[in-house]
């Protein structure tokens, strides 16, 4: 539209028809002599006693004691009580400042509106992670309170090198994403990756960081190139390494990438423990991923047609358990495989005070009758059984249906080609993981390409004392992480 | 492109040969068998391992075995005999034991030979024993109090002989096979017997029992020329050729000094065979150990005592040793030891000449030196016996 009509009641009535009588845009007008100004904004998004306390009170004093009413407008610039102010003199703004909490003034005859910030506070307040839970550690957690959260990364982060980048995406949402990063670490090709693809998205909702995910990385693959956490710690770590965060309005899920395979076994607390421990569990990790991936093909596979890799009295007390069993064991697994995806899907949707009923139902219903009534073997049991615990490892659900797919993959190429299919189709995982990049990185650095340096930090942990540089493959631009900013 | 690749990686998958799909339960489990003679027929002896003939066991992991036989003019009549018997298909994959009857042994070991090594399922790690006095079948009759299944309480009866009382050679299958098809190399094999009755050991009662009523009694060797069997040899004579064969992990050995009855043990001997010449063989057999049993009065703290007593040890075992080689040269006329394999090795020109009059001929007249070295490291627990404690 073009510029804002100067006339306040005509503003007024734009605005209203606008928002098509919505019940919750306030607006007043104060008459000053000749002078109308108006003062708008949404009941329901900004805190009513802030605007009657600070913006209508000063309007009425500042309009009283001025003299030259042409300078109104500029004297209620100066000197209106609000922390956040800024001008504006387009029209289409309005709905957006409105809708996100701000109080509008308007003046008579003036082009420019005076924005202040009224935000309402509709949310809860800093509470602790619940989806990535913490031995040793910093407790806290983003919210959904946009600012909150860009102040919990820069409390931490006090360079003013932390550089903060907003972008609206989403056509009628107008979500506010941030691109939090160091500017003299951070990659920048990468950095403009993002901001092109952001640019690009051309759609009218954007109510999660889940929805901007699957913007950023088109190439099709079962495993997650970007990590979301809700820990500010861990947000905060990555940005030092080089990474890039991006905060989205509204959510407490924060977006860290671009991200290689080792980074989905660390975790926040693998810096605040002690080396030794940290390298037993993320070994364990690893053996843990090898299980929850292979097991239940191995099992097939020997099972149906390599028999002869299994100790004689396992295959014998195998082959007695599986007697009377009447589905062939690809069915079995599947079938097993089905129902634990099914408890825990529905474990995660149910109210919490439904839990017990379901574990009773899938414990001992599901696995200890259904062995007895003969339709899975005992042995089967314990596959599924250590293929879920193993699974369950990993936090991010996106990893963890990553390696379902994979088990599946496997489960299949064993029951039609047996422990030579499994080794093909791991071959292919290979070669899927190694062809994968996310905004420049190869997924599988610093293995493939070997980086020694970088080393470590990925499987194993160094102390660290010595770990002096950041990951190599993220960026080039300053590499030293530590025992260098003296010289600088 | 793409796509082509993909199918032609999945064909390439299918043509390895290896897409055998069967479900555990549609498999009798083979686990050992039994070869016997009757006229002028084979008879083999399938013990299956897998059969659950109650449901409770069924649910408890339990297994209970089944023999099932058949008879035929070859082996592979009498196997289609026995599938024609059994509900499932039969899978040789883990056979444990074969056992044949002295009657095949004597015919000749090839005869059989052809159709284990020829069978692509079959290991080829299985232990092969030969009964004595039974027949073949009766012995994987015998239900073991210790083990859950026949076959690998022979089995496991076999090992542990081997590694701690070091009586019988426990030779698997393809080494013993090999040994047959190498020159100046006669095979030896474990002999089993049964103790007591087949009837009353093929009864689950014998488990019942807290002193099993039948048992399968593993003592002694059978002497193979080649593929055929000779005679067989007891527990004295098959440690002597462990030891020369440098085969043996325990050496256990009781001897007699100043009426004291000693007994000394090792478990590092040592045997090197030299070839002095193609007639001449020098063997010196080396090893420390310890007493395990002093009765009688000798000062064993005394080390000029303990030195006499390592004397009197290498006369005694030379001597034991020296028995066995006289047996085997002029006896049996059979080369367990291997001497005229490593001659081949050495002389293989002077080997071609005598290669066929071998055993007749040339194996007795070797010269064969032993010499012995033992030293008596340690008296066990106690320092004195206890006699001399009494007095």
């Amino acid at each position: 539209m073009e510029k804002s009509p100067k006339n306040v009641n005509e503003i007024i009535e734009n605005i209203k028809k606008l928002y098509g009588k919505s019940s919750d845009l306030k607006t007043r007008i104060m008459n000053i002599g000749k002078t109308n100004i108006g003062i708008l904004f949404m009941e329901s998004s900004s805190s009513g006693s802030d605007v009657s306390d600070f913006i209508i009170k000063s309007t009425y004093f500042i309009s009283k004691n001025t003299k030259i009413f042409s300078n109104l407008y500029n004297n209620l610039k100066n000197s209106i009580f609000a922390s956040q102010l800024s001008t504006t003199n387009n029209f289409e703004e309005f709905p957006y400042y409105l809708s996100s909490g701000f109080t509008i003034v308007i003046v008579d005859g003036s082009d420019e509106a005076i924005i202040l910030e009224t935000r309402a506070t509709l949310d809860r307040g800093v509470s602790e992670a619940t989806s990535e839970p913490i031995l040793r550690g910093p407790k806290d957690s983003f919210t959904e309170n946009h600012s909150k959260n860009l102040g919990l990364v820069r409390k931490r982060i006090k360079d003013s090198n932390l550089w903060i980048e907003d972008m609206k995406v989403g056509v009628r949402t107008q979500t506010k994403v941030s691109l939090i990063y160091l500017n003299d670490v951070a990659d920048k090709k990468c950095l403009n990756k993002i901001k092109k693809i952001l640019k690009q998205i051309n759609v009218d909702g954007i109510l999660d960081s889940g929805n901007i995910r699957e913007y950023l990385l088109k190439k099709k693959s079962s495993f997650p190139q970007i990590l979301s956490t809700e820990r500010p710690d861990f947000a905060c770590q990555s940005i030092l390494n080089g990474k890039i965060v991006l905060i989205v309005e509204n959510t407490p899920f924060v977006l860290i990438l671009p991200n290689v395979f080792t980074d989905f076994i660390h975790t926040s607390e693998d810096e605040y423990q002690k080396p030794a421990n940290v390298n037993f569990t993320r070994v364990l990790k690893i053996i843990a991923l090898i299980i929850t991936l292979f097991t239940p093909a191995i099992y097939i596979a020997i099972t149906t047609f390599d028999q002869t890799v299994v100790p004689d009295e396992l295959l014998i007390s195998l082959a007695v358990q599986r007697e009377g069993v009447p589905f062939p064991t690809f069915f079995e697994v599947i079938l097993l495989m089905a129902i634990f995806e099914i408890l825990r899907e529905s474990d995660v949707r149910s109210p919490a005070n439904m839990g017990a009923s379901m574990s009773i139902v899938g414990a001992l219903i599901l696995g200890q009758a259904a062995v007895d009534a003969g339709i899975v073997s005992p042995i089967a049991v314990i596959v599924i059984a250590i293929t879920s615990i193993c699974s369950l490892i990993f936090t991010d659900v996106d990893f963890m249906n990553g390696i379902r797919t994979w088990r599946f993959i496997f489960i299949l190429s064993a029951t039609f080609f047996g422990i030579i299919g499994i080794i093909a189709s791991g071959l292919i995982l290979v070669l899927k993981l190694s062809s994968l990049d996310a905004f420049g990185v190869p997924f599988l650095a610093p293995f493939s390409p070997l980086i020694t340096e970088s080393q470590k930090n990925s499987i194993i942990r160094f102390p660290l004392p010595k770990i002096f540089k950041r990951p190599e493959y993220l960026n080039d631009n300053d590499i030293i992480k530590q025992g260098g900013q003296n010289e600088k | 492109m793409k796509n082509k690749i993909i199918l032609l990686f999945i064909c390439l998958l299918m043509v390895t040969g290896c897409g055998n799909y069967r479900e555990l339960n549609d498999l009798a489990i083979v686990t050992s068998i039994a070869i016997d003679k009757s006229g002028d027929e084979y008879e083999l002896s399938f013990l299956i391992a897998n059969s659950p003939k109650s449901q409770t066991s069924n649910k408890e992991g339990e297994a209970t075995t089944t023999i099932y036989s058949g008879k035929g003019k070859t082996l592979n009549e009498a196997t289609n005999v026995i599938d024609r018997k059994t509900p499932k298909s039969l899978y040789y994959g883990h056979i444990n034991v074969v056992v044949i009857s002295e009657e095949i042994a004597k015919e000749g070991f090839f005869k059989i030979a052809d159709w284990l090594l020829r069978n692509p399922e079959t290991r080829k790690q299985f232990y092969i024993i030969q009964s004595k006095e039974n027949t073949a079948s009766s012995i994987l009759k015998i239900v073991e109090p210790l083990e859950s299944f026949p076959s690998q309480s022979i089995a496991s009866l076999i090992e542990s002989n081997a590694t701690f009382e070091s009586l019988t050679s426990n030779i698997k299958y393809s080494p013993f096979v090999e040994r047959i098809l190498s020159p100046g190399f006669d095979p030896i094999l474990p002999a089993v017997s049964i103790n007591g009755t087949v009837k009353k050991g093929s009864n689950e009662k014998n488990l019942e029992t807290t002193v099993p009523k039948t048992y399968i009694k593993l003592n002694d060797a059978a002497i193979f020329r080649k593929d055929k069997f000779i005679d067989y040899i007891g527990e004295k004579d098959s440690q002597a050729i462990n030891v020369l064969n440098d085969s043996i992990s325990e050496f256990k050995f009781a001897f007699k000094y100043n009426k004291a009855d000693i007994v000394f043990i090792s478990d590092n001997i040592n045997t090197k065979i030299k070839l002095k010449d193609f007639n001449h063989i020098d063997i010196k057999v080396s090893g420390d150990g310890y007493l395990a049993e002093v009765n009688g009065q000798v000062k064993i703290e005394n080390t000029n005592v303990v030195k006499k007593i390592e004397k009197k040890l290498e006369k005694e075992v030379k001597e034991h040793l020296k028995s066995t080689l006289k047996k085997m040269q002029n006896e049996y006329k059979a080369d367990v030891f291997g001497f005229g394999n490593k001659l081949y090795g050495k002389y293989p020109s002077k080997w071609k000449k005598v290669e066929d009059e071998w055993n007749d001929k040339y194996f007795s007249k070797l010269n064969i030196d032993v010499k012995t070295d033992f030293v008596i490291s340690s008296s066990g627990s106690l320092n004195r016996t206890l006699e001399e404690v009494k007095k």
